[in-house]
Formats: C-alpha cells, structure tokens, sequence
C-alpha cells in the first residue's frame, strides 16, 4: 500500500485554510497507515463535527462523520460491533476534549481498542475563533476578548490518570514523531490517545499577531522539545509517549 | 412484564448491541439484556448521548442495535435521532414515558412524549413509531420496530409508558409469528463510503445546494412512507349501538377496553406515520370522535389534522388512571 491509496483524491482540495495544521495530521497519519499496510477493508476513520472532523471524508476508507463531540461513542460501538476493524479517531480539540469531554474520560476508563488523533489547535476553528478548553491562559478570542481566565485542561492528565493508558503528545512541526506516534497508537492495544499540537492560522493566531502559519509552526518548533527520557509525565511543553500496560511494576 | 417482553423481542429480532444508561421506568431493559453478554455485545454507557451514538456506531458496523430509555434520556437521544435519520442508519429507540417535563415524576407513567417521539430532533424527517399496549404486544412490536428499522433504514420509536413497562402477564412467546427482517445495511469496511450528518450525495457534502436539498427530502419522505405502508398496525372495534368513536393508545386503550360494550373504539399501534386512511374510515361511521390520552392532548392535534372536524379529547394528564372517571368524562361528551 502507497500512503497516496489512503486519500479520496476525487475530494482534493480540502476545506481547510492556507497555513492550517490539519492537512499535515492527514498526511502523516496516511503515511502511517501506508506503513502498517492496513487494507481499507479492515479500518475505518471515525470524526466528529470541526474543521478536523471534515477529514474522515477525505480517507479513502469506510468512514463516518458523526454528530459534534460524539466520535469516540460512535466508534466504541463499531468497535464492539466488529472487534475486527481498527477503528482510527480523528476530531479536534473542542469536539473531542470540550463539548465530548465525558466521552473521552469513559472511553479512556474503558480502555476502548482505538487509536485517537486529537488536534489541539487552542480554539474553536470552523465556528470563527472562539475559546476552547485547550485554550491558554490569557489568550484572547471571541469569547475571551480580555484573555482567557482559566487554565487550559490537562488532557494528558485525564488520561494518564487510568492505570493502563497510552499517551503521546505531537506537533505538526515534529513530524518524524508524529507518524511514529500514529503507527504505535494505532498497534496499541487499547485506548491510545494523541494530542497534536497544530495551530489555527486564519481565526486564531492573526488575533494573536502571528502574520502567517509558518510563524505559528515556527513557533511549535521553538516551544516543544521532544522529551529525552521515557520516565514521568510530559512536561507542558514536551512532546513524546507516556504508556503503562496496566502490570504492575 | 413490559420491559421484559421488549428484551425477549429485541432478542427475537435479532439485535446483537444494546447501549443504554439506567433510568426509572425503563432500567429493567438493560436488565434483562445485561444477562445476555457475551451472546449480545452490551454497554452500559456514560448517558444517554453515548448510548445511542454507540448503537449507530454499532448498526453501521453490522449488528442489529437498540438503546432504551424514559423522557428525560429521550431528550439527550434527539442528537442521534437525526443523525440516524441523516446517515440512514437502521435502530430501534425506547421510550418508556413518565410523567414530565423534566424530572417531574419518575415513577408514574404518562403518555406526554407523542409528539417529541414525531418531532423532537431537529429539522424535518418522517418518523415512524409504534405503541403496544399489552405485554404480548410488547414483544410483537419490538421484532416488526426492528423490521421497520431495516426496511426504511431510519431509527424507529418504540413507545411505552411506566404502567406498560410493569406490567406482568403470562405470555406465550412461541405463539407469536412474526418473520424476521435481515439486516439490509453492508457493514463497515467495504472500502470507501462515507457516512455523515451533513446533507450529502454519494458521501460528498452537499451544504450549499438547496435544489439537491429538496430533492433529497422527497426521497427520503417517499423511502419513509413507502416502509411504512408495511406496518400498517391498529386495532378496531366498531360498536354497531355507537355513534361515538374513542381513540386511545397505550395503556389509556388497556384501561377503556371494558367500554367495548359502549362504544367503538379504535387503537393506532403505528402512532406515525398517522394512520389517515384507517382513522378516516373509522371516523366515517360515527358523528362524535374522541381521543382519550394521558396528556393535554398531542395526539388529539394529529387525528384532528387528519381529519379536519372537530375532535374531542380526553386528558387524563400523567400519573394514575382510572376507568370509572374515564367513563363519566365520556358520558358527559
């Protein structure tokens, strides 16, 4: 399998805007998908509603664009229905983390079989910029034009926080490590979970004074460093693997 | 009891996944059916939200799925039913009512969810539904929901209400005969279909395109209709002394079956698509019509809709019934 036979290339151009992280989450999670040599008939790729929920109709797969924040109870149920399937998430931070948040704390409970590509772009993207629960403190947007009063969530955190768990953070500046992360997510056995860090040029960042997405990738390159060692959590801006089978040691 | 009779049916029919969150009066469902794992692929969800967008996941993947609950889960479950309704996606859906809105009171039974059950997701869709009234029912009309489900590919309402869904009788399962409908719907990992709740034509999204809109309701009404022109299920009995016609549903027409003596009375099982040829012909015979309900009168709207004269109505409101006052209200019509 070529990376190429995972893409609807009949839906080219996507909806995404110049400068937008997703399209390098897209192709390297078909990178990663050529790689394991996964046949279209024994995966699918499951979203929910967002600028990143538009992907699961770009794969060249079975796939299904679901309701806002509901992707991970759509694909636990195809995942219990035919354990067969490698079932592949791919939503965004305010759909998965923000409105599907109890979703992902009882999916990561359960320990469901799936691998989940969560783009964290800070922001609610297609709505036209408004604050997430990714966003940072301090940042303004359309619903914190005075800067956000609150802490980002701990994403890392509510999923570590289940004895066997599988973690990673990415960045779409970081990409040899983001495919990797893909691959082993997705082999995981059991709830794999990454954050990619990529950000929203276009209702984003131009309100932050960043003048173009290379700025903002530029920027991911100066913030995050991969983490050297496997111990401990990731720090906030460390990017890597945090995992425990669940033995305990 | 009730409850019991829609498991064994839903078993019958086929269904391999169940999803659900426990509430009052419907938990006995999940009960039931929480016995059957490993046979049944059986989640006992995070709410009502998960729970139905499993059972679509789960459908879409090749099994028969259902999701139960009461009022208040039925309002969280509207966001699946319109997905299901969008993507085409076969499911059975139960609402056992009680008394609302809100929490109101969970324990006893209403009949106050019939026109949630037609339009409570958002945006137009034809919705079919069905109301049993017996325990044998019960499990006859949970296998033809699962049947009307594959046949219109759309998720289909099965409403109950809390006295129903306790209620204990003897039945005789292996008396009911009703054919089993395959599933209809090739399971994920064909290659690359795509599946969405945005208006969309060979899985490409079509937001823009309000011609294709149009004519994609008028396919979907007709595919509606044309499936529940299969399900055509009622009960009449005409009184020849009667010049009054009482409709009731449910448990209400569990109640008032002693006043067959009295009056004709007609029961809708197929609560929608309303049955306008059968409540048209049955209404022809008789001078007064009269719906008995437990609510302030949300099928009385239909029927009068339909038929387009005047239409009396009897709200009992949720909570208990009684025949006795039944019958005096009637008697003063």
């Amino acid at each position: 399998m070529n990376f190429k036979d995972y893409i609807k290339w009949d839906r080219m151009p996507t909806t995404w805007c110049p400068g937008c992280a997703i399209g390098t989450v897209f192709k390297q999670t078909a990178f990663a998908l050529a790689e394991l040599r996964l046949s279209p008939e024994e995966m699918t790729v499951v979203s929910g509603i967002g600028c990143s929920g538009r992907a699961a109709g770009y794969f060249n797969v079975d796939s299904v664009h679901s309701t806002h924040g509901r992707a991970l109870p759509v694909a636990e149920g195809i995942k219990r229905a035919n354990p067969r399937l490698k079932v592949v998430v791919f939503s965004g931070d305010g759909d998965l983390v923000g409105i599907g948040g109890n979703h992902l704390l009882h999916a990561a409970r359960r320990d469901v079989d799936l691998a989940v590509i969560c783009i964290n772009n800070a922001t609610y993207g297609m709505t036209g910029g408004q604050m997430a629960p990714t966003t940072p403190a301090g940042a303004k947007t359309l619903t914190s034009p005075h800067g956000s009063a609150y802490a980002p969530i701990n994403i890392q955190g509510i999923v570590t926080s289940n004895r066997r768990h599988w973690f990673a953070r990415a960045s779409t500046f970081h990409i040899v490590h983001l495919q990797k992360a893909i691959r082993e997510a997705v082999e995981w056995p059991g709830f794999a979970f990454i954050e990619v860090m990529g950000f929203c040029i276009e209702n984003c960042g131009r309100r932050l004074g960043f003048l173009s997405g290379h700025e903002m990738l530029i920027k991911l390159k100066t913030d995050f460093k991969l983490k050297a060692g496997p111990e401990g959590p990731l720090g906030e801006f460390e990017l890597g693997v945090v995992k425990n089978d669940g033995q305990i040691s | 009891m009730g409850n019991e009779a829609v498991a064994c049916g839903a078993l019958k029919a086929g269904m391999t996944f169940f999803a659900a969150y426990p509430i009052t009066p419907a938990s006995e469902i999940m009960h039931e059916l929480a016995e059957h794992e490993p046979a049944i692929a059986f989640v006992h969800a995070e709410d009502e939200i998960a729970s139905i967008h499993m059972a679509i996941g789960a459908s879409l993947a090749g099994r028969k799925a259902m999701t139960s609950t009461s009022g208040p889960g039925m309002s969280l479950k509207q966001e699946g039913i319109g997905l299901a309704h969008m993507m085409e996606v076969p499911l059975v859906v139960v609402n056992v009512q009680r008394v609302g809105p809100s929490t109101g009171m969970p324990t006893l039974p209403a009949q106050g969810d019939i026109l949630q059950a037609a339009h409570g997701s958002h945006g137009d869709y034809v919705p079919l539904v069905f109301y049993p009234s017996s325990v044998d029912e019960c499990y006859r009309y949970t296998i033809e929901a699962f049947n009307a489900a594959e046949e219109s590919r759309s998720p289909v309402i099965l409403l109950l209400d809390g006295y129903l869904a306790h209620l204990q009788e003897t039945i005789d399962l292996d008396a009911v005969s009703v054919d089993v409908r395959p599933r209809t719907l090739a399971p994920l990992g064909q290659g690359r279909r795509h599946f969405t709740g945005l208006l969309a034509k060979d899985g490409v999204p079509k937001t823009k395109d309000t011609a294709y809109y149009r004519e994609w309701y008028a396919r979907s009404k007709a595919k509606m209709l044309e499936a529940a022109a299969h399900y055509r299920f009622y009960d009449y009995h005409k009184n020849p002394t009667s010049r009054t016609l009482v409709i009731a549903y449910g448990i209400t027409h569990r109640v008032i079956t002693p006043l067959r003596g009295s009056y004709s009375l007609f029961k809708p099982i197929r609560m929608f698509p309303v049955l306008e040829d059968e409540l048209r012909a049955a209404a022809a015979e008789h001078d007064k019509v009269v719906v008995v309900e437990m609510n302030d009168g949300q099928y009385r709207g239909e029927v009068q809709k339909v038929l387009r004269r005047e239409i009396l109505g009897i709200s009992i409101l949720g909570g208990t019934i009684s025949l006795k006052e039944i019958r005096e209200r009637l008697s003063e019509l």
